[in-house]
């Protein structure tokens, strides 16, 4: 009998109970590299074996027959039936081999973009995550593939949905790196600053022993994300972040440390001139659209500015000292900034004034409450699993043993103990 | 294709669920395989973005959205215009794009609850915004002419100064939930009695 033949019937016959599974899992291993060298032959066997009874030899095969280059036309063949494994297949099974299943939809991934047509992975590969890991606080390496699919296709909006999720679990820095830096572009997209802000914040103070391009290009990004969002930002890490994070970083990134610190003037003549200068360096980073949000969110501080020095301020003032050209642009931007809950005020054309007021909020609603509540819900849940973290840290072998050699070696409250006694 | 979904939840009037639901409905007939863009509502779907101001997707949809298309169907580029003038936020450029936009049966119920959604909201603005207003410029924001605007800001306890023709903004008291769960407040004061012992 053909050895294929023979594995199809192993598949068909031990893909029910999991101690029947493991056992195939372990044929599948030892029978794996003869059905790379057999890859030709095997697409006829998938029509033998139902995605979603015998997933695991499902899989191994298809990994199989997917694993060398393919033209165009092949992918518009494998692509549908990735697809459909990848929706039909039961998660117990391609749990067993993780691997293999991330290694079919990275290339599922490869194959939409050869396709030129990215949104078609775009449901299978959030299904493939999903199927994938454990619980939501668990970052698969399909995070990264399904976001920078979701970027690819513009469905911004479909990216959002992942980044809700807390993450605590992390199998590879890589993944996390590129979750972050592609979740920033999403929220960035989105103009949820603040959701990006805290993203992008996550790769640059990441442990990292080396400086990664990731990093470098996540660095750009966070200081005029910073700049949009809260009108300054300061060069100095914070001390958590790896050294070669805070001595390097800003090395790679100059021009932007340079736009950063103009943008500190206040001055938007100066800013924008800068910006002309150098556009062709921003451009060249796909950043020059954020950077003229940036120029564009300086009117908005300088106004915001002058709501903690007036109460009651001119239209006409207000231009001349933001430099707008007319007091009608002026009362547009102020339009528009009550109208995003930025500033507080009331604009009066008939004297062509402005009152600045106080924040409404009175911090006593239902709502406010409502939120308050959840905010410490949430903080006592993080402080629940850090405390279960560092618990796992102290039983931990490997730290125990490290902790404990360095301690023999530095300590020297260790010797003094006989001493304490003398008094 | 099957669009009885997108039917479904136009014909129920929800129409803050009807990008949602165009959305996942993409990503699952791109996922099958087969090539919608030409039977695909594009216009309802943008205008859907429109309607839930989500003005971001709705740009990245127009992106998306193959130039031949823009092209043979000039109900896109209609409805875009009035994403356009969001995105700018000229307001009144939103009222003349709704009112220049010739549209078909199929679209004018959303364009219509939008046209009425967004005077609303241009309504509160003025509201939040302003203390004195000329007519032209609320009628400007209410996509109305000079009368209707008076009087429709008239009804709402607005007043016209005579000396000067311009409108008195009447701020209305915001009206807030203020009943409170006992239990609510029953655990911050635990929460507070932790944190002092």
């Amino acid at each position: 009998m053909d050895p294929l033949e023979a594995l199809v019937t192993q598949i068909q016959g031990l893909s029910s109970t999991p101690s029947d599974v493991t056992r195939l899992h372990t044929i599948l291993k030892q029978s794996d590299d003869s059905l790379r060298s057999d890859s030709t032959r095997l697409s006829p066997l998938l029509s033998q074996l139902d995605p979603s009874l015998h997933s695991l030899g499902f899989l191994f095969i298809l990994d199989a027959s997917t694993a060398g280059p393919v033209s165009k036309t092949q992918a518009e063949n494998v692509v549908p039936i990735v697809t459909r494994f990848i929706g039909a297949c039961s998660a117990e099974q391609i749990r067993l081999a993780p691997e293999k299943f991330i290694s079919v939809c990275k290339r599922l991934k490869d194959q939409v973009l050869l396709l030129e047509a990215p949104i078609r992975g775009v449901a299978p590969m959030f299904t493939a995550l999903r199927k994938l890991q454990v619980s939501t606080e668990h970052l698969t390496p399909l995070h990264s593939e399904f976001l920078l699919l979701c970027l690819l296709a513009k469905c911004y909006k479909t990216g959002l949905s992942v980044l809700d999720d807390d993450v605590f679990e992390v199998d590879q820095p890589r993944d996390l790196f590129l979750y972050c830096y592609y979740g920033g572009m999403i929220c960035i997209g989105q103009k949820c600053f603040q959701k990006a802000l805290d993203l992008l914040h996550n790769v640059v103070t990441a442990p990292m022993s080396t400086i990664n391009a990731i990093a470098v290009e996540a660095y750009k990004k966070y200081m005029l994300v910073s700049l949009i969002r809260h009108g300054q930002f300061s060069t100095s890490l914070p001390k958590y972040s790896s050294s070669v994070a805070q001595r390097n970083l800003k090395n790679f990134c100059q021009p932007y440390v340079e736009l950063a610190n103009s943008y500190g003037t206040g001055k938007i003549a100066e800013l924008e001139a800068y910006v002309k200068t150098n556009a062709e360096k921003f451009e060249f980073d796909s950043n020059l659209g954020l950077v003229k949000q940036v120029v564009s969110s300086m009117y908005k501080r300088n106004i915001q500015r002058l709501t903690q020095t007036y109460l009651t301020l001119s239209l006409q003032d207000i231009a001349n000292t933001v430099q707008l050209n007319s007091p009608k642009e002026a009362e547009m931007h102020v339009l528009q900034m009550i109208q995003d809950g930025e500033i507080y005020a009331t604009i009066n054309q008939k004297d062509g004034m402005v009152r600045f007021l106080e924040d409404p909020e009175q911090y006593k609603t239902c709502e406010m409450i409502e939120h308050i509540d959840s905010s410490i819900q949430r903080i006592m849940a993080l402080s629940r699993k850090l405390t279960t973290m560092d618990e796992q840290i102290s039983c931990d072998q490997l730290y125990l043993s490290k902790a404990g050699r360095e301690r023999q070696r530095y300590d020297f409250d260790d010797f003094d103990v006989p001493q304490k006694f003398n008094i | 294709m099957d669009f009885s979904a997108v039917t479904a939840v136009l014909a129920s009037k929800s129409y803050d669920k009807v990008a949602d639901v165009c959305d996942n409905l993409m990503l699952q007939v791109a996922a099958d395989g087969v090539a919608y863009q030409d039977e695909w509502p594009y216009a309802i779907h943008l205008l859907a973005h429109i309607y839930v101001h989500d003005i971001n997707s709705a740009r990245f949809l127009w992106k998306s959205i193959p130039s031949s298309i823009k092209e043979t169907q000039p109900e896109v580029p209609a409805v875009w215009k009035i994403g356009q003038k969001l995105w700018l936020r000229d307001n009144a450029g939103v009222h003349q794009a709704i009112r220049a936009f010739d549209c078909s049966p199929q679209l004018q119920p959303l364009l219509a609850a939008f046209s009425e959604l967004y005077t609303k909201e241009m309504f509160q603005l003025l509201l939040s915004a302003y203390s004195t207003i000329s007519i032209s410029d609320a009628a400007l924001f209410l996509g109305m002419n000079e009368d209707d605007a008076t009087n429709y800001v008239l009804q709402q306890g607005w007043t016209v100064d005579p000396a000067s023709q311009m409108l008195i903004v009447k701020k209305q008291p915001v009206v807030t939930e203020q009943k409170l769960d006992p239990s609510k407040l029953q655990r911050l004061t635990e929460y507070v009695f932790h944190l002092e012992h």
